[in-house]
C-alpha cells in the first residue's frame, strides 16, 4: 500500500535531510509514525501524500508511483486518494459542521458533491456523533468535537489512505481515546490504511506497525 | 465556479461588516462620478431644452441669470419687476407677442405663476383633467404639485402668507382648481398657475370686500364727496367666486401692475432680431436670448462638476487602494487557509478561482448598489440637483 525505496528528500535552503532506505505498510494497516521532534515524521506524510517530491528513490501509494507524478497530478491523486487530520484540525469558521465535512468536494471538479456524498457526510456525522452539530459554525464546538468534524472530513471522500499529524496532540487522555477509536473503527469499516504521527508512546500498543523515524537517517548535515 | 461562488459567498457572509463597508466603499467609487456625470448631463439638457424654447426674455436690467431662473424655473430671485405696460409694449411693436409672467409668490409650497392664457399654448401645456382659466381666483395645476398634494378639479389651495406676523399684510387667498397639466417632466410640473390678475390680488394690488353703497352706518363711517370711509367691520374676500366677482377691483393704474419678465415671441427670427436690436441701448430692461445665458449657466457648472470629478477619482483611488490592501492583508491573514487547501489537493488555480469569486461577487455587488444609487438619482436626483444649483446661482 505505502512502499517507499531508497528515498532521500532535503528542504532547499535547510540543512535538514532525511534518507529512508525502505518502508512498507500494508493495505488497511494502522501505523503510527514516531520519533523525536525534527526526526521528519511530518515530512514523512508529505512524502507519502506527495505534497513534496523526493529527490531520489521511490515513493508508491495507494498503487501509484507519486514522485513521478506531476504537480497538478499530485494534487488531484490527493484530494481523491487521501484524507488529512491535521493536528489544529484546521477547519473553516464561515463554513457550518457540514460544510465543513464536505469542503473537499468544493477544491477539486474530480469529486462530485452529490446526494450520495451529502448522505455520506450524514452517515459519517452520524457514526461520529456529531449529526446533531451539523448547522452550527467549528467555534461553537469542542476541542473533542472539532477533532471528530476534522476526521469526518478526512474520511468523507472515501480515501484510501487517511494520513493523521498528532490528531490527538491538543486532547485529554479520554478524549484522546475516544478520538482514537473513532478514527480506528472508521478506517477498519472502509479498510483504510491509517498512518498517524504521535508523540504519544501510551497509544503505540494499538496500531499494527510503528515507524520509529530515529532509525532513519534523518537530521542536518 | 460554483463551488468557488459558494466558497466565497460564505466567507464574505461571515465577514458581513468587513463586506458591507468594502461593497459601500466600492459602490461609491463606481457609483458616484458615473451618477453625476449622467445627471449633470440630463440636467443640462433639460436646462438647455426650456431655455432653448423661450426666444426672448424681457426684464429689468441686472443679472440675467436671476432673471432666467425666475422666469423659466420659477425660482424667486427677486428680480425688480417691470410693468403691465411692457407687456403691451411688445404686442405694439407688431414683431413679437409678449406673455407676461408674475413669479415670486406661493402656494403650499410651490411657484405661484401668473400668466396669460398664451402661456399654455406657447409651452404646449395640455390638461389632463378639468378645463382652462376662466375667471379670477381659479387656478391651474402643474402634474406634480397635483400629485404631491392630491389635488384636482373641485378643490381649493390657499396661497401661502407673504406677510406671516403682519396682521395688516395680505391674507392667503383661496384659489379654485379648475384643472390640472399633463406632464411636462420640467419646471410647470411644479408649478402653480392663475391669471396674472388673480396673482395681483394674491399679493394685495388687488381686492374685493362687501358693496359699501349698500352697507349700513355700523361698517361706514363717513361718506364724502362720493367717496365713503368704511370702519374695520367692513368684510374683506379672500376667495373670489362668481358672487363676489364684481366686488373685487384694482386701485391705481392697471399699466403699473408688477410683472416679473415678459416672454417675447417673436414672428419670426427676423423680427426676434430687430426686437433685440430696439433694446440693446435700454437703460433700464434687458431683452436677452434664455438659451444664451444657460449655456453660460451650464459651462459653470461643467467647471464646477470637473472639479468634483477630479476629487472623486482622488477619493476613489484611495478606496481602490484600501480594496486591494484589505483583500492582501485579508489573504496574508488567511495562509493557514489556502495551506490546508494546498494540502488537501487544491489547484493553484482553484484557489485562486475562489480568491476571484470573493473579489467578482464584491464588485458585482457594488455594480448593483451603484446601479439601484443611479436609479435613485435618476428618480430623484435631478430635480434636486436642478433646485440646488438654480436656487444656489
Amino acid at each position: 500500500m505505502i512502499s517507499l525505496r531508497d528515498v532521500r528528500f532535503g528542504y532547499p535552503r535547510s540543512r535538514f535531510s532525511l534518507r529512508i532506505p525502505e518502508l512498507s505498510i500494508p493495505v488497511a494497516a494502522r501505523a503510527a509514525a514516531i520519533g523525536p521532534s525534527g526526526s521528519g515524521k511530518t515530512t514523512l506524510l508529505n512524502l507519502v501524500s506527495a505534497i513534496e517530491r523526493p529527490q531520489a528513490g521511490e515513493i508508491e501509494t495507494a498503487g501509484v508511483r507519486v514522485d513521478r507524478l506531476s504537480v497538478s497530478a499530485r494534487r488531484s491523486f490527493r484530494i481523491t486518494t487521501i484524507g488529512f487530520v491535521f493536528q489544529d484540525f484546521l477547519l473553516l469558521d464561515y463554513l457550518d459542521v457540514l460544510g465543513n465535512i464536505l469542503y473537499p468536494y468544493r477544491l477539486h471538479p474530480d469529486l462530485k458533491l452529490d446526494q450520495a456524498a451529502r448522505d455520506r457526510a450524514r452517515e459519517l456525522a452520524s457514526n461520529l456523533g456529531i449529526a446533531a452539530m451539523l448547522e452550527r459554525p467549528p467555534n461553537e464546538l469542542s476541542q473533542g468535537e472539532r477533532q471528530r468534524v476534522a476526521i469526518a472530513r478526512a474520511l468523507v471522500t472515501a480515501p484510501k489512505l487517511v494520513l493523521a499529524d498528532e490528531p490527538t496532540g491538543n486532547l485529554d487522555p479520554t478524549a484522546k481515546q475516544q478520538a482514537l477509536d473513532l478514527l480506528f473503527d472508521q478506517c477498519a469499516a472502509l479498510s483504510m490504511t491509517l498512518l498517524m504521527v504521535t508523540h504519544d508512546y501510551g497509544l503505540l500498543d494499538r496500531f499494527d506497525q510503528v515507524v520509529d523515524l530515529s532509525t532513519f537517517d534523518a537530521g542536518t548535515t | 465556479m460554483k463551488d468557488s461562488l459558494y466558497l466565497a459567498w460564505q466567507y464574505l457572509r461571515h465577514n458581513r461588516a468587513k463586506t458591507l463597508l468594502l461593497v459601500l466603499s466600492l459602490a461609491v467609487f463606481i457609483g458616484l462620478p458615473l451618477v453625476m456625470r449622467a445627471m449633470s448631463e440630463v440636467m443640462q439638457e433639460s436646462l438647455m431644452a426650456r431655455a432653448e424654447s423661450t426666444p426672448l426674455l424681457l426684464g429689468k436690467k441686472g443679472s440675467s441669470l436671476d432673471l432666467v431662473i425666475e422666469a423659466l424655473y420659477f425660482q424667486p430671485k427677486g428680480v425688480e419687476p417691470l410693468s403691465e405696460a411692457e407687456v403691451t409694449e411688445i404686442d405694439a411693436t407688431g414683431l413679437a407677442r409678449g406673455i407676461p409672467l408674475r413669479t415670486g409668490l406661493m402656494a403650499r409650497g410651490f411657484p405661484l405663476v401668473g400668466t396669460s392664457l398664451g402661456y399654455f399654448p406657447f409651452r404646449h401645456l395640455a390638461l389632463a383633467h378639468g378645463r382652462s382659466l376662466t375667471m379670477m381666483g381659479e387656478c391651474v395645476l402643474g402634474a406634480d404639485v397635483a400629485a404631491s398634494l392630491s389635488l384636482g378639479p373641485g378643490d381649493a389651495l390657499l396661497t401661502s402668507p407673504s406677510t406671516l406676523f403682519n396682521l395688516a399684510g395680505v391674507y392667503p387667498l383661496k384659489l379654485h382648481i379648475v384643472g390640472t397639466l399633463q406632464p411636462t417632466y420640467g419646471p410647470d410640473d411644479r408649478a402653480v398657475f392663475v391669471d396674472i390678475r388673480t396673482a395681483w390680488v394674491a399679493e394685495g394690488l388687488g381686492h374685493g370686500h362687501q358693496d359699501l353703497s349698500q352697507a349700513g352706518p355700523d361698517v361706514v363711517l363717513a361718506r364724502k364727496d362720493g367717496g365713503v370711509t368704511a370702519n374695520a367691520k367692513l368684510v374683506q374676500y379672500n376667495e373670489i367666486t362668481q358672487d363676489n366677482l364684481d366686488s373685487f377691483h384694482f386701485h391705481g393704474e392697471p399699466s403699473t401692475y408688477p410683472v416679473s419678465a415678459v416672454i417675447a415671441v417673436p414672428d419670426n427670427p427676423k423680427a426676434g432680431t430687430l426686437l433685440r436690436g430696439r433694446f440693446v441701448d435700454d437703460p433700464t430692461r434687458q431683452l436677452l436670448r434664455p438659451a444664451g445665458v444657460v449655456e453660460g449657466l451650464n459651462q459653470q457648472i461643467f467647471r464646477f462638476e470637473r472639479i468634483l470629478q477630479i476629487v472623486v477619482w482622488t477619493v476613489g483611488l484611495a478606496t481602490a487602494v484600501m480594496f486591494v490592501l484589505v483583500m492582501v492583508l485579508s489573504w496574508r491573514l488567511r495562509a493557514e487557509e489556502l495551506r490546508t487547501m494546498t494540502r488537501l489537493g487544491c489547484s493553484r488555480w482553484k484557489a485562486g478561482q475562489i480568491m476571484g469569486a470573493e473579489i467578482v461577487l464584491m464588485i458585482g455587488a457594488s455594480v448593483a448598489l451603484a446601479a439601484l444609487l443611479g436609479l435613485l438619482m435618476a428618480q430623484y436626483g435631478e430635480t434636486a440637483l436642478q433646485n440646488l444649483i438654480l436656487r444656489g446661482s
